[in-house]
């Protein structure tokens, strides 16, 4: 039994368990502080997503689009490279996929691949003044992201108003994507399945990105542990100067390591505009900015925890939609619960120290019996 | 033409006094984030304790009626979440930027939140009557024709923020307190053996950054606009810490780095009025900000290439000389 306990992977196990369950905690203490009805509230927080099949599809939803957003941080950041500007990718190709989804005359066959090609362009080539300038002078490409993030958004707005936007709308917004470049439902075509899927393609806009999530998911995993190219980003990830002796070409690796990462929130913008909103629209992306990173550290940085951590992340954002339409309080909430464990999980020190305090309780506990006996 | 001449002059004093307005909420972050930087402790979450600063500011000068209680407590909040983050980082051991991260998304989310179970808003307080500080009038100053209306007449904050620059150069050369941080920045090993107590120093360090932030915070919602706005902080925490950068831990370096970037903001505010698309130029501060970072970088680079070039000549005749 102590040896299980001991085992690394468990460990990290329970701390993550425990960092989630204080922050839950701590949220229901603040819901209970500002709330007037406190329990309906957390109810609708930690069930809510469950009681529906639309709402089942939300949480499905999010986690898809959080799912991509994990995997882009995760190869950032298994090159210790901070760059965040997700937000800002995401929104600009979900332009980019949506413009050509809208506009191109072409069939659907070409015209979606094409969308997303697009957005993966535009995705790539936006964090390319960030990644050289952090590869080949040094300047913090936390900053830069995140400045290209803020020009970003106002891009995105000039862009929509001045060329997409639909007369008399309520709202900046363009026309929807055409029927034919949705992203249609998941569940395969099978007479035995008709009923479901009807079911589900009524209620939910989940579609056909589950599946190539999941292949992201491989692709991120395959590419950072079995590929040359993932060992030197790793290698620059744990030490730059060790990795530069090896051979490696560092500044070409900090590079690659963004660009590529680009690809993925590539992959949640378009996601997010051919299958949610289904048009872009201003504010589209609005609080996923931090997602990433949530994800990153909640997996582990790992690729194949990534998928868990955004099932979970996104199953707490849908909940916090339905309390916050059940109750007086805000889903901002869930923002809060994200960054108390985002503190706890990367304080090294801290669940650690609440480790042995409960072992050496348990071992003083154990010599007292003893003693006892005796 | 003798108008003409005269609208210009108007316009460039105007231009000159919003310039000096607009840099207020730049050179907060900036001094505070100097001083967690000199003691190695960069902080990462200026920005969102910008936030606090401004949101605390807001409703309590709404509640209580007393904008002077209203910036203490703002700076009391400013100072309390940036202790949260040095108790993260350094009792903890949280990643300074991860942890700087967190902080910020705390303060994000949770003035939002709190912003709607207080009042029932998401986007701002404008159905909040709160206070902003009063404006200074100069004496005699006021009355120059050109300078008065520059110098003059701005929110008190303006004045406590070029103030405060001097205040850090004072704290960072001339105190006990100041010579420790930078020991500490520049060696915390070395520091200890010293007798130094690093940590100590770091706290402190972090405090003083989380009250100018918060007082940055505060003078965008206390002074600049009179309510919060969600995400108000707009970037400016983060500027600060490129204005530190640029500065090279300097306080009259970075001052003029924060300058510049506030005459960026500016020169956005003044295009706004002509016929270019708003959002364009709106990214004027941002991208001066990238380039001010690129620029400094290069110059860094430059330095370093010669004074290993300098390292290796110098080794280079040493070698020689005792060859012979």
């Amino acid at each position: 039994m102590k040896k299980f306990f001991d085992s690394k992977n468990v460990r990290s196990f329970l701390r993550i368990v425990l960092a989630l369950t204080i922050g839950l905690t701590f949220g229901f203490v603040i819901t209970l502080i500002v709330s007037d009805e406190p329990m309906v509230a957390y109810k609708a927080f930690l069930f809510g997503p469950l009681s529906q099949l639309n709402r089942i599809g939300d949480w499905l939803e999010e986690s898809l689009t959080l799912i991509f957003l994990g995997l882009a941080i995760t190869i950032v950041f298994s090159a210790k490279q901070f760059y965040i500007g997700l937000e800002g990718q995401m929104i600009l190709s979900a332009l980019a996929t949506g413009a050509v989804a809208i506009y191109m005359p072409a069939p659907p066959i070409i015209r979606v691949p094409l969308a997303f090609l697009a957005g993966m362009v535009v995705a790539v080539l936006w964090a390319l003044i960030p990644a050289l300038l952090k590869a080949y002078l040094g300047a913090s490409e936390l900053v830069t992201s995140l400045m290209f993030n803020t020009m970003a958004l106002r891009l995105f707005e000039f862009l929509l108003r001045t060329y997409l936007q639909l007369p008399n709308a309520n709202g900046i917004m363009s026309e929807r994507v055409p029927e034919d470049a949705r992203l249609r439902t998941f569940i395969p075509n099978l007479p035995f399945l008709e009923e479901t899927r009807n079911a589900w393609s009524k209620a939910t806009n989940v579609s056909w990105m589950v599946y190539v999530a999941i292949g992201a998911v491989l692709l991120a995993y395959i590419l950072l542990y079995k590929t040359k190219f993932g060992y030197e980003i790793r290698a620059v990830g744990a030490n730059a100067k060790f990795a530069k002796y090896g051979g490696i070409n560092v500044k070409r690796t900090i590079v690659a390591s963004i660009l590529v990462s680009g690809v993925f929130s590539a992959l949640a913008g378009s996601h997010l505009v051919l299958a949610i909103t289904e048009r872009i629209v201003q504010g589209m992306a609005f609080g996923f900015g931090f997602e990433g990173i949530n994800i990153s550290i909640l997996s582990g940085n790992n690729p194949l925890g990534v998928p868990i951590a955004s099932l979970f992340y996104g199953y707490l954002r849908a909940g916090s939609d339905v309390m916050e339409r059940a109750s007086d309080v805000s889903r901002e909430l869930v923002f809060v619960v994200q960054a108390a464990v985002l503190l706890l999980l990367t304080a090294e020190r801290l669940l650690p120290v609440v480790q042995q305090v409960v072992t050496t309780d348990e071992e003083e506990a154990a010599q007292l019996e003893k003693g006892s006996v005796k | 033409m003798t108008l003409d001449f005269v609208l210009r002059g108007i316009f460039s004093t105007f231009f000159l006094a919003s310039v000096i307005r607009i840099c207020t909420p730049i050179i907060f972050p900036s001094m505070g984030g100097l001083v967690a930087a000199a003691a190695g402790v960069s902080n990462m979450a200026l920005e969102g304790i910008m936030l606090w600063g401004a949101f605390t500011g807001v409703f309590v000068s709404a509640y209580t009626g007393n904008v002077w209680l209203a910036v203490l407590a703002g700076c009391l909040a400013g100072i309390l979440v940036a202790l949260l983050l040095a108790v993260a980082h350094l009792q903890f051991g949280s990643d300074r930027f991860l942890a700087g991260l967190a902080v910020n998304l705390f303060s994000s989310g949770g003035t939002v939140f709190l912003m709607y179970s207080l009042i029932g808003e998401k986007g701002n307080t404008s159905t909040l009557a709160s206070l902003s500080v009063p404006n200074v009038v100069i004496p005699f100053i006021h009355d120059i024709p050109v300078l008065g209306p520059i110098l003059s007449g701005h929110p008190v904050f303006t004045y406590i923020a070029f103030f405060s620059v001097w205040v850090i150069y004072i704290l960072m050369y001339r105190t006990r307190l100041g010579v420790h941080m930078r020991a500490v920045g520049e060696n915390p090993a070395a520091a200890t053996t010293l007798g130094i107590n690093v940590h100590r120093v770091q706290y402190i360090a972090l405090a003083i950054s989380g009250f100018f932030a918060a007082l940055g915070g505060m003078s965008l919602s206390m002074a600049y606009l009179q309510m919060f706005q969600r995400e108000m902080a707009a970037g400016r925490g983060w500027i600060g810490i490129a204005a530190v950068n640029l500065g090279a831990l300097r306080p009259i370096p970075t001052l003029i780095a924060a300058m510049v970037f506030g005459f960026a903001d500016a020169l956005a505010n003044q295009l706004g009025s002509l016929n270019i698309p708003s959002q364009l130029v709106q990214s004027i501060p941002y991208a001066t900000t990238v380039i001010g970072l690129a620029v400094y970088s290069i110059q860094q680079r430059r330095v370093a290439i010669e004074r290993q070039k300098k390292y290796a000549s110098a080794h280079y005749e040493e070698a020689a000389s005792e060859a012979e």
